[in-house]
């Protein structure tokens, strides 16, 4: 046992640190967020010359190979600084193409993904924003060498720029949900799609996408048709393991910013943080930190090992959802007014609360998942 | 990072685990873990049992050098410190072998580490704390009871209070003033005595659910030899020591993991309107909720651990586990108590589900909380300390 980050991951969070404090200040965050299409090709360009986009993707189709918990090292300081990009997005659809692509499609999308020369997104919620499997309704039926999909994906991030979305849809009726789902991989320019962005609290540019008669040729068929359910499971699996430790990076950015202002504030004569009231509350924010961390680790550390883990993911990202949140209020409550400001760095990490919240799994959902898992009878 | 345990700390692990869970199979209905040991007299014979058990394999001495008849490391007593909370048995004296032995070891005179060491590592002494004063709580080092050394003795004279376990232990480590006219923080003696010294009475006070934890102790001219732990008038640097070498919690943490095993299986086999309370989506919701809380109470007691192995251990991080193990507790027993309904409020009898155990543990949970340093406390020492905020004068 030991919970460090090893020395090389340690390097990589320090350079990852380094390059987004250089690269991707707040004010660069921020411009992108209020920008009607929030993409910076050039920071893009410099994080697929870094190898980012290929951190996790074996050698062989041209990434680097790296553990998914080296990934993960990287992933922190992506929360601690915040990163308005389709980083994530691609990571997540990385995962179901490896998880259920055949040679040949890995082969076609990975290096690309590898050299961020492609931009790709993960459409599974629809109109009925449910979670869980049986929220999946959309029909793709096939016709000669394609399928023919029809209706709407929602939340689907940065769809308006993404080159490829992978998309579960239904291609067969049966009782169980988990059956009959296929996973797609589709060209984002195909003729009869349209893509809206959706108004949200973080301005994450998540987007409506509706598809309209859009045809597929049956090479894009993620896996096999019908059985696509698996697939889909470990990456959402993984996805909320990546966005719970984005937002254990990011709970550390609300602590220290917190803990520098309660330093350097004075009322009455003194620091703030020198009174007791406030000096519980931000020890409260800190324990709930450290305790999301380790809940957070031990997921990274079965997924990257290749331990089951789907009730240790759904515990994290359960506990971290709420966490996130409680910190990120306690951080704009201990600023006081200026912490209600659109202009404060804090408001910027409230929001993503209640968004990272919102992405691959709320906590309900999450801890129905937890229940199953530790024996609780359907 | 990893978690997972070597080869040789697999095995140890399950060694400690089988012997706890034979142990547990003598334990009488409703007895349960360390506290439980002191209100019966079957409870304390029972926990000697289990020390007398455990000595015999080396395990009251684990992590310490082996000069003194220690084996293993810390990794070692986490284990088995796992093991014991799992399957709720006693044997290990708190005060003596996971207060006092580390303290001993770290600023006890040889003389004091060859009389009293062997001594806790066979189970032969068992301890208790005389720390608190009726004026004297959080702030311990306002505390009046004095220790005043004449010739090869201390004379003691004052009154200690919350004392678990004294009407039990043969022996007491304590803290007293010693120098009278001494600067703060330099005027205190730690030291050790036999409890049946004349001058020394003891009086019960009863826990809130009516077991008998803890005492007062009058201590009135108890004349008692010079077994002094560190230097005289240095004794509060002793009790700075100790403290550091509170626990990880993990024996606590790993009972609250094994109770939620027995309320998963209580939920799949006990129905309300013939549907079983595991398929009430607000139970499984609630209880989801505390399993993924006591997983990162598990995993936070880890990383102690894990600090502590390589010499590493902040108060900040020891506080944090010790709150949060806490108030998880608290928060486990208030919903185990509202699932039961009605029947959260029963005593262990005829009529309590799960042997009244959350009747217990609701009024129980205190103990968590308010000892070794009360969680307000560790939070002030998290700000100060671990946050670097500044202290109020």
């Amino acid at each position: 046992m030991d919970l460090r980050f090893t020395e090389e991951q340690e390097m990589l969070k320090t350079s990852a640190k380094d390059f987004l404090v250089a690269e991707c200040p707040k004010s660069k965050v921020r411009e992108l967020e209020e920008d009607k299409i929030g993409h910076s090709p050039e920071l893009w360009k410099k994080m697929a010359e870094l190898g980012w986009m290929g951190l996790i993707i074996p050698e062989q189709y041209q990434g680097m190979g790296m553990t998914f918990q080296d990934g993960m090292a990287l992933i922190e300081e992506v929360g601690r600084n915040l990163l308005p990009e389709p980083f994530i997005s691609t990571l997540v659809a990385s995962f179901a193409i490896l998880a259920a692509g055949s040679e040949s499609q890995k082969q076609e999308f990975l290096p690309k993904i590898s050299r961020g020369e492609i931009k790709v997104s993960l459409a599974y919620l629809e109109e009925n924003g449910k979670y869980d499997v049986s929220g999946i309704t959309i029909k793709a039926a096939p016709r000669g060498e394609d399928f023919i999909l029809n209706g709407t994906k929602m939340f689907v991030e940065m769809a308006h720029i993404a080159d490829y979305l992978v998309c579960a849809a239904r291609t067969g009726d049966s009782a169980k949900p988990e059956d009959g789902i296929t996973l797609f991989i589709i060209d984002a320019k195909s003729p009869g799609i349209t893509t809206e962005i959706i108004p949200t609290i973080a301005s994450d540019k998540l987007c409506e996408v509706k598809f309209d008669n859009v045809q597929i040729p049956k090479n894009n068929v993620l896996g096999e048709v019908n059985k696509g359910y698996q697939a889909l499971k470990d990456a959402l699996r993984k996805a909320a393991i990546v966005k719970s430790v984005e937002s254990v990076g990011s709970m550390q950015a609300c602590i220290d910013m917190t803990v520098a202002y309660m330093k350097e504030r004075v009322q009455y004569g003194r620091p703030i943080g020198a009174f007791q009231a406030l000096q519980h509350l931000i020890a409260d924010a800190w324990i709930a930190t450290q305790t999301a961390r380790y809940l957070v680790y031990e997921a990274v550390w079965k997924e990257s090992s290749g331990l089951p883990c789907d009730k240790e993911a759904s515990m994290a990202k359960a506990y971290t959802n709420e966490a996130y949140k409680f910190v990120s209020k306690w951080g704009i409550r201990l600023h006081g007014g200026i912490g209600t400001s659109r202009e404060h760095d804090m408001s910027l990490y409230y929001r993503r609360a209640k968004a990272a919240d919102c992405a691959y799994g709320g906590t309900d959902f999450h801890n129905e998942i937890v229940a199953r898992e530790l024996g609780f009878q359907k | 990072m990893d978690f997972s345990f070597t080869e040789e700390q697999k095995n140890k692990r399950q060694e400690f685990f089988k012997v706890c869970a034979e142990l547990a199979k003598d334990r009488m209905r409703g007895f349960e873990g360390f506290e439980s040991s002191y209100d019966t007299d079957e409870g304390w014979k029972y926990h000697l049992y289990c020390a007398k058990e455990f000595a015999r394999r080396g395990w009251l001495s684990l992590a310490w050098p082996e000069e003194y008849g220690g084996s293993g490391n810390m990794m070692d007593r986490v284990l088995f410190a796992e093991a014991r909370g799992y399957h709720g048995v006693p044997g290990v004296d708190v005060f003596g072998v996971q207060m006092l032995a580390p303290t001993i070891l770290a600023c006890g005179s040889e003389e004091i580490k060859r009389e009293f060491l062997p001594k806790i590592a066979t189970g032969e002494i068992q301890f208790c704390e005389l720390w608190s004063e009726p004026n004297a709580g959080s702030d311990l080092a306002s505390l009046t009871t004095t220790a005043i050394k004449q010739g090869n003795e201390y004379v003691i004279n004052g009154q200690k209070i919350w004392t678990t376990g004294a009407h039990r232990a043969h022996w007491s480590f304590g803290v007293y003033k010693d120098d009278l006219g001494g600067k703060p923080h330099h005027n205190m003696v730690f030291l050790l005595f036999d409890m049946k010294t004349p001058g020394v009475t003891i009086r019960p006070i009863k826990y809130i659910h009516n077991m008998h934890i803890y005492n007062e102790v009058f201590l009135d001219n108890v004349r008692v030899p010079a077994k002094v732990v560190g230097q005289e008038h240095e004794g509060w640097a002793v009790v700075n020591t100790l403290a550091a070498f509170e626990r990880s919690n993990i024996d606590d943490i790993m009972r609250m993991q094994r109770d939620i095993e027995h309320v998963v299986a209580y939920c799949n086999t006990t129905k309300q309107d013939g549907v079983p309370l595991a398929r009430n989506p607000v139970i499984r919701n609630r209880l989801a909720k505390i399993a993924g809380e006591v997983e990162a109470a598990r995993m936070l007691a880890y990383r102690v651990a894990d600090l502590q192995n390589r010499g590493e251990l902040t108060l900040m991080e020891a506080g944090a586990v010790k709150i949060f193990e806490s108030e998880l507790l608290e928060r486990f027993a208030s919903l185990m108590t509202d699932v039961l309904g009605p029947y959260g409020q029963v005593k262990m009898s005829r009529w309590s589900p799960m042997d009244g155990w959350w009747e217990r543990i609701y009024q129980e949970h205190f103990v968590q909380s308010i000892s070794m340093g009360t969680n307000e406390i560790q939070r002030n020492l998290i700000a100060w300390r671990g946050l670097e905020l500044p202290r109020m004068k």
